[in-house]
């Protein structure tokens, strides 16, 4: 049948399926062919340039080279791998860090937030280590999670909110711990305290039972005078919370929407059970020291340093 | 070739076919809408509403399961059934096998949702399956190649059509993936669980090479074979190059199978073969650019059909996206593009619009000229696939575009440093900064879903309302092709 198609036209193959379906048998788009050529020649200068065909045990290392300084402070000249790569992009990061770096580790705190070029280099740095090392817990503008971490732009700090006690934090971890009460003390004396406790901060309580409590929180039963002050302000020695400042709490349900009888069953739930879950892990063996100085300063500056 | 007897519907096995047909319906509304909500849920994270049952992390298996496989699938074995039965003028091999192929399929997915949802998964990227699941698929499919296979053989015709050599191939690298993937060792016999035989960097060698290739021989090769069926069909004119179709078939088929680790570049993959990997996508480029070629120019010469045929718009705005999905895939695949689109929103556009561009619109394309055909009735309504048409289009666009811009945004922010050598953004600001760009998404899914929607009434009103398009059922009915 393609003897009766004119030689201009386009023929077809001759096979014809389904009532109509048939194929011309037009030739390849030259630019087609010669696309797909210039892919192949492009694969085969990559192959050249970098590694690419397994040999043996090993493989084609091409002729791309790297040079990087590795963690021992070495240079290294090696062939093209992805490793090395990424080695040579954190040097040349570090190498621009690491003048200021320098400089932070150099400075005393104090001189450090009054020195224009070096606070914008720990606001910087600190920023970003802030965002990816603390901000799980403390949220990215450090304003803490009831229930997780403590607020640091306040003016409460558990342990203290010096340079010095920052940084201890930081890298040493804490651990806040008060013990249960109650096998300790009867419902009733523990309804009591927790009266005295909201009584602390001005909030409306049964003022016969915050008496009694105040007795009670004085005395050796209950001796919660121990830990948290006789006036019961905290103890940054020990991380124990000041009671009178009960925003600054992170592990009682206080709200200043609740009802005064909420805030009194929230508080008799903690002398109840006590607190065991502020763990914060220490950073000594992720971070560097220079590391935990940068952030100890962009702490301190979120608002709440003392 | 007018040795058939009676009509089409009693010389072939239609009935198969149809309910192949109505499961793509089935699980392409429901696979989308799965896919509408865990877009949602990305935009908006209070509708996971803490039930551990529809969280994202649940219900994006459910949606890439049912949209592939469901949706995907069912449409592959409908028309490959129908166009093997018609392009070799014969039945298929076995009624009997046929139906098992049906119900086994459909009952992986039923089953499959339901344990993804319940929190079985091997947690392997379209892979998820545990094994009881695996088996049923393997049995299914070895049913599958039986029964195409087997038709082919007993072919009326001396040549086999083009559709039906990538159809075959899709059946067996399919087959080969599937068994590879899914070597692993369940904790006991009666228990879901089971762990890979592989492990490491080889694991994961072995997961990409059948993800990477399930794109390429599910959702291409066995599309292109639907493509040279319905494209050629719906024109009225033959396909633009023989030599071409074979050609890149081959081509293609050899070079796909390379190419799965680019999805591990700066990885523990060692560099030789991820250099492997992305020279082979480049390779790729032009074979896959062959099927887009001999399917637009097909149309050449009848270009007017554009303007007046909203079916012939769908197949050839999805050759269309397969062009564009094709030329990026290759691009995303060097590993210096890949630095900055790897782990971002990037990557799931490109997969999207491969999937919503390409292998959606051909198979609504594909359908809108099967169901009139299989229930012998005149399509319900030409304008509502002209809504249809515009509502997938905008949707598609509204998200990739989405998807571009929050995907390189997200690439640019995670690796900025600022004039110190400090990382500029947290990965939480990126989140903020893309958020506008996930509701846009979500927009543009409710608009694909909604034409779907649409495309589903306009199937039922055809097959429950529609006029019969010639004589009625029963009467002495012309062969296929004869009035064409």
């Amino acid at each position: 049948m393609t003897d009766q198609v004119q030689s201009q036209a386009p023929q077809t193959t001759g096979h014809v399926w389904d009532g109509d379906l048939q194929e011309y048998n037009n030739p390849l788009p030259a630019w087609w062919v010669w696309a797909f050529y210039a892919t192949v020649v492009f694969a085969l200068i990559y192959w050249v340039l970098y590694p690419a065909w397994p040999l043996g045990k090993g493989f084609t290392k091409g002729m791309d080279t790297i040079t990087y300084v590795n963690n021992l402070g070495q240079t290294k000249t090696v062939p093209w791998n992805t490793r090395a790569l990424l080695m040579k992009e954190m040097n040349k990061a570090a190498a621009e860090q690491k003048p200021y770096f320098e400089k932070v580790m150099a400075t005393p705190y104090a001189q450090i937030v009054h020195d224009p070029e070096l606070s914008n280099f720990v606001l910087s740095a600190g920023r970003s280590l802030f965002l990816n090392n603390c901000a799980a817990c403390h949220q990215s503008g450090g304003q803490g999670l009831h229930g997780l971490s403590a607020n640091l732009t306040d003016d409460y700090w558990l342990y203290g909110g010096t340079f010095a006690k920052i940084q201890q934090t930081i890298t040493y971890g804490r651990h806040g711990y008060m013990p249960p009460f109650r096998d300790v003390l009867s419902g009733t004396q523990i309804a009591q305290l927790a009266n005295y406790v909201v009584s602390l901060s001005g909030q409306p309580a049964d003022q016969t039972a915050a008496k009694a409590g105040d007795v009670l929180f004085h005395s050796q039963t209950a001796a919660c005078y121990y830990c948290h002050g006789v006036n019961a302000k905290g103890r940054s020695v020990i991380g124990s919370a000041n009671l009178t400042a009960p925003v600054s709490w992170i592990w009682t349900a206080y709200r200043s929407s609740n009802t005064p009888a909420e805030n009194v069953a929230a508080v008799a739930h903690t002398i109840e059970g006590g607190v065991y879950k502020g763990v914060m892990p220490t950073w000594k063996d992720r971070l560097t020291p220079v590391q935990i100085k940068v952030l100890t300063a962009y702490v301190h500056e979120l608002g709440g340093g003392q | 070739m007018g040795a058939a007897a009676g009509s089409p519907a009693q010389q072939y096995n239609y009935e198969v076919i149809k309910k192949f047909a109505i499961m793509t319906l089935v699980w392409g509304v429901v696979g989308m809408a799965a896919g509408v909500y865990i877009a949602a849920e990305l935009a908006w994270p209070h509708l996971n509403f803490g039930i551990p049952y529809i969280e994202f992390g649940r219900l994006r298996p459910v949606h890439t399961n049912l949209v592939i496989f469901g949706f995907g699938g069912s449409a592959l074995f409908a028309t490959s059934y129908y166009v093997v039965q018609r392009t070799c003028q014969t039945r298929l091999f076995s009624d009997g096998l046929a139906s098992f192929t049906f119900w086994g399929w459909q009952a992986a997915m039923v089953l499959a949702p339901i344990s993804y949802m319940l929190g079985h998964t091997k947690s392997r990227e379209y892979a998820e399956m545990e094994w009881p699941l695996v088996l049923l698929v393997e049995v299914t499919w070895v049913a599958y190649l039986l029964v195409f296979v087997g038709t082919i053989m007993k072919r009326k015709q001396p040549h086999i059509y083009v559709s039906n050599w990538f159809y075959l191939a899709f059946i067996l690298a399919v087959a080969l993936l599937w068994t590879f993937n899914n070597l692993t060792i369940p904790v006991s016999l009666f228990h879901m669980k089971s762990y890979s035989l592989f492990s490491g960097v080889q694991d994961a060698m072995l997961q990409w090479w059948y993800g990477h290739n399930a794109v390429g021989f599910f959702l291409t090769a066995a599309f292109l074979g639907m493509m040279y069926y319905f494209v050629p069909k719906q024109a009225g004119r033959p396909i633009y190059s023989y030599r071409l179709s074979i050609v890149h078939f081959w081509a293609l088929s050899f070079l796909y199978m390379w190419a799965g680790g680019h999805h591990l570049h700066w990885t523990a993959l060692p560099d030789w073969t991820s250099t492997l990997a992305a020279t082979f996508s480049i390779m790729l480029l032009l074979p896959s650019w062959g099927g887009m070629i001999n399917g637009i120019m097909t149309l050449s010469g009848a270009w007017d059909k554009l303007r007046t045929d909203p079916v012939m718009r769908f197949l050839i705005v999805a050759l269309s996206f397969y062009g564009m999905a094709t030329f990026e895939g290759p691009m995303m695949a060097l590993k210096n593009v890949n630095a900055l689109s790897h782990y971002t929103n990037w990557t799931i556009g490109h997969v999207h619009s491969g999937t919503l561009g390409w292998v959606s619109m051909i198979t609504f394309g594909s359908f809108y000229h099967l169901i009139p055909k299989l229930w012998n009735r005149k399509l319900y309504s030409v304008k509502l696939v002209t809504v249809h048409f515009w509502l997938a289009t905008i949707g598609v666009l509204l998200y990739i575009i989405a998807m571009w811009i929050s995907g390189i945004t997200q690439g640019l922010m995670w690796r900025a440093f600022d004039a110190y050598g400090n990382l500029q953004y947290s990965f939480v600001e990126s989140v903020a900064a893309i958020h506008p760009f996930m509701v846009m998404r979500w927009v543009g899914g409710v608009f694909f879903l909604t034409g779907t929607l649409l495309m589903v009434y306009n199937c039922y009103m055809t097959v429950r309302a529609g006029a019969p398009e010639t004589e009625p059922a029963g009467g002495n009915l012309q062969p296929a092709g004869a009035n064409a």
